[in-house]
């Protein structure tokens, strides 16, 4: 599934207006983008959390040529499955 | 990092500070989405958000374990498990230089 079948079935199922859905998903994808930005936690009950992670930096080759490159230093958020959807899946 | 959480009635009060519904209805459409985004997940094993990234659902095999503190060998069963792959727009986003 993607968002714009996220956002039409979001309407059809609460019967609202396709464009409140489409507003209702954007702000919460936002909400949960802009807290990661921040490098905020993000816990959603039900269906998991999020946290950034950092990452060192480190000088690594490249394997095909040999050459010297240096990886930056990078952020990447990490999601953690909550216990009810884990258990939902396993359904 | 500061230190705080964004929580569910956190993103209920941002979606309802841009509708006309009361956090009751809020509240409701959001626990909506989010019954409609696990079943997404189990049954497409993909939900994908473009901006944002992709969850997936894959399977895992069931494994020898062993209890750490009995010392006996378990047999782990099949499972399923989501993981999060970011979108490159979002990975750049997190990472400006």
């Amino acid at each position: 599934m993607n968002k714009s079948e996220l956002i039409k079935t979001l309407a059809e199922t609460n019967d609202i207006p396709a464009d409140e859905a489409s507003v209702m998903v954007n702000v919460f994808v936002d909400a949960v983008k802009e807290a990661l930005l921040n490098g905020d936690r993000v816990e959603i009950r039900g269906f998991g959390s999020f946290k950034i992670k950092d990452y060192g930096g480190y000088t690594g080759r490249n394997p095909k040529t040999g050459e010297v490159v240096s990886v930056e230093p990078k952020q990447l958020p990490f999601f953690r499955a909550g216990k009810e959807l884990k258990e939902f899946l396993n359904s | 990092m500061s230190g705080k959480t964004l929580t569910k009635a956190d993103i209920v009060d941002a979606i309802y500070e841009k509708t006309d519904r009361n956090r009751a209805e809020v509240k409701g459409i959001v626990e909506s989405l989010l019954k409609i985004m696990k079943q997404a997940i189990k049954k497409d094993h993909a939900l994908l958000i473009s901006g944002f990234g992709k969850f997936e659902a894959y399977d895992k095999k069931a494994r020898k374990g062993r209890n750490p503190q009995t010392d006996e060998t378990i047999t782990l069963p099949p499972r399923k498990v989501v993981v999060f792959r970011l979108s490159r727009k979002f990975r750049s986003e997190l990472n400006q230089q």
